[in-house]
């Protein structure tokens, strides 16, 4: 039986509960989450990995409250993120309890703003320092992901595709947050950049103490850094558990599939069986 | 943007032109040699000489002179449209993309209104209703022209709304205000800039036409419009009497729509800005992608 239950037994920063959200109007309202239970514990990197299209941004979005869900609870740092509206969301926001990084830091950084300006905007939103104070922790927060700050007076589109994403991340650092959601990080950078993404997010991990809720369709990466995976198959946590135990002794033909597209150097013509009887078994599942 | 705009050649020359002719605007009424107003029996419909460069009229006044002094009047006249139009129009513009869809839905079915108003005949009304004077005129046109600052403001204010990095910024806990002020007002402002650079070249065609009907002025106040109506019933007599005032229509409006040209151009606008019921279509399909567009 695939465990849907959150495994931690430490103090949760993050736990969701019986999420469920639907997207779309009228008609083309659809259940996109069911039911969905998911925790991050402080200093934790748990990976949600599912495919394209199976619910993972729209969890992350949720817990933001940048979407509306039909039912559940999210808690956050002990509050009910699901329960707050206009300027208490905002005052919770600004608290930069959670903090988001987007997938292609391109479109999330303002390309008219330089680089101090888009990490200073969580600071100076909040108010209460000084512009010297800001200054210098734009530059600690710039160091802290290996930008250098004298990068500060650039603009996005100056960088490269890595040093964005730092920036990104720089923004969300630069507030203290206690959890880090990471939607698809890696995703747009090269095998080279993907590395050093995924060591700063390690290292943010063991020097800060902050949690992670690190998305991904890419097992690889999952595997690479997180603790505990949970894996979303069409708007549900089909199972969840620690990473090394979850890709030992997966249960559910899903996670078994996932495990089993990821390409190898010599599997061929028994990688493509193995897929095959993986789909059948999901298919199996899906009909009966 | 407008340095990169007053570097091009279109650019240059539109910029010399307006800044010649707020110039004349400033200045006009101080330069004029004669009274604009003063007639004179013994020079009627006289020809260019040394001491009335551009001839006179009908009844002797210097057309030089009234040329300068009907300069604040025509000038202003447009300005005055063109700022109530933009009051009307970009402020409504940038709330409908904030204020929920009550608002948007109001002020779109009001804006499709507006649209279908001609420009004259509602301005015609305007001053027939509130009485016959350039303010009520340029209410008129000000209304009407604010339906060209919304469209082009809310477009532009929509796209950079739904983008990511706004997104990223209401996540810090940013207020729509904070948003507006520090995301949207710098994607906005170049295409506010194009649209407020062509309505006032089409802000100074309605005025004209306004007073050269007669509506919103009191004669013998001058006006490049009335001068123009005056001179045309003496064109046998004089044939070079429209043509001053025409010059002055044409060239500033060319200014104006120059200036807009290359203002769009230099902000990289895509397709198309309708101003006053006209399309505008970019010179260079290149040039097409809105700053943020290259990144969304």
């Amino acid at each position: 039986m695939p465990d849907t239950q959150p495994a931690s037994e430490t103090p949760t920063l993050l736990a969701v509960a019986d999420l469920t959200v639907s997207l779309g109007h009228g008609r083309r309202r659809a259940q996109v989450l069911r039911g969905v239970d998911v925790a991050v514990a402080p200093g934790e990197i748990v990976g949600l990995i599912g495919e394209t299209g199976s619910g993972k941004t729209t969890i992350a979005r949720s817990i933001l409250g940048l979407t509306h869900i039909d039912g559940g609870s999210i808690r956050l740092g002990g509050t009910d993120v699901a329960t707050l509206t206009g300027w208490r969301l905002r005052a919770f926001r600004r608290a930069g309890i959670a903090q988001y990084v987007f997938q292609d830091p391109l479109r999330s950084l303002d390309p008219q703003l330089t680089i101090a300006d888009s990490v200073a905007e969580g600071l100076r939103v909040r108010g209460g320092l000084e512009r010297a104070d800001v200054r210098e922790r734009v530059a600690a927060a710039l160091t802290l992901v290996g930008v250098s700050p004298a990068l500060a007076t650039r603009h996005p589109g100056e960088l490269s595709g890595g040093q964005r994403q730092r920036v990104a991340i720089a923004r969300a650092m630069v507030l203290e947050p206690e959890l880090l959601i990471c939607d698809e990080p890696v995703s747009a950078l090269d095998a080279a950049n993907r590395i050093q993404m995924l060591d700063l997010i390690q290292h943010l991990r063991d020097a800060r103490g902050v949690g992670v809720l690190f998305i991904s369709h890419d097992l690889g990466s999952v595997a690479g850094i997180t603790d505990r995976v949970a894996v979303l198959y069409r708007g549900r946590i089909v199972e969840q558990g620690p990473t090394a135990a979850l890709l030992t002794a997966s249960q559910h033909p899903y996670t078994r599939l996932l495990i089993g597209s990821a390409p190898t150097l010599t599997g061929g013509a028994a990688d493509r069986t193995r897929r095959t009887e993986l789909r059948e078994q999901l298919a199996a599942i899906e009909t009966g | 943007m407008f340095i990169r705009a007053i570097r091009t050649p279109l650019g240059a020359a539109s910029v010399s032109i307006i800044v010649l002719i707020v110039l004349v605007t400033i200045l006009g009424p101080i330069l004029a040699p004669y009274d604009p107003l003063a007639q004179d029996a013994n020079h009627i419909l006289s020809a260019p000489s040394s001491a009335h460069w551009l001839g006179t009229d009908n009844v002797g006044r210097d057309v030089l002179s009234r040329l300068l002094a009907g300069s604040p009047l025509s000038i202003l006249s447009a300005a005055e449209a063109v700022a109530i139009g933009f009051a009307l129009g970009v402020i409504p513009g940038l709330l409908s993309v904030y204020l929920g869809r009550v608002f948007e839905w109001l002020s779109l079915r009001i804006v499709d209104a507006f649209i279908t108003l001609p420009f004259l005949v509602f301005a015609i009304a305007m001053t027939a209703l509130l009485g016959n004077g350039l303010q009520q005129a340029m209410l008129a046109v000000g209304i009407l022209i604010s339906p060209g600052f919304y469209r082009v403001t809310r477009a532009a204010a929509l796209t950079a709304a739904s983008s990511q990095y706004v997104e990223a910024a209401r996540l810090v806990g940013a207020s729509p205000w904070w948003v507006l002020r520090t995301h949207l007002w710098g994607k906005v402002a170049p295409a506010v800039a194009v649209a407020t650079a062509g309505a006032m070249g089409a802000g100074l065609v309605i005025v004209s036409s306004l007073t050269f009907l007669g509506i919103g002025v009191q004669p013998p106040a001058p006006t490049w419009g009335g001068i123009l109506a005056d001179d045309l019933g003496y064109l046998f007599q004089q044939p070079f009497g429209p043509l001053y005032p025409t010059v002055l229509i044409m060239l500033t409006v060319g200014a104006f729509n120059g200036f807009a040209d290359a203002l769009r151009d230099a902000a990289g606008i895509a397709g198309h800005v309708r101003i006053l019921g006209r399309t505008r279509r970019p010179q260079d399909a290149q040039t097409t992608a809105t700053p943020e567009a290259t990144h969304v």
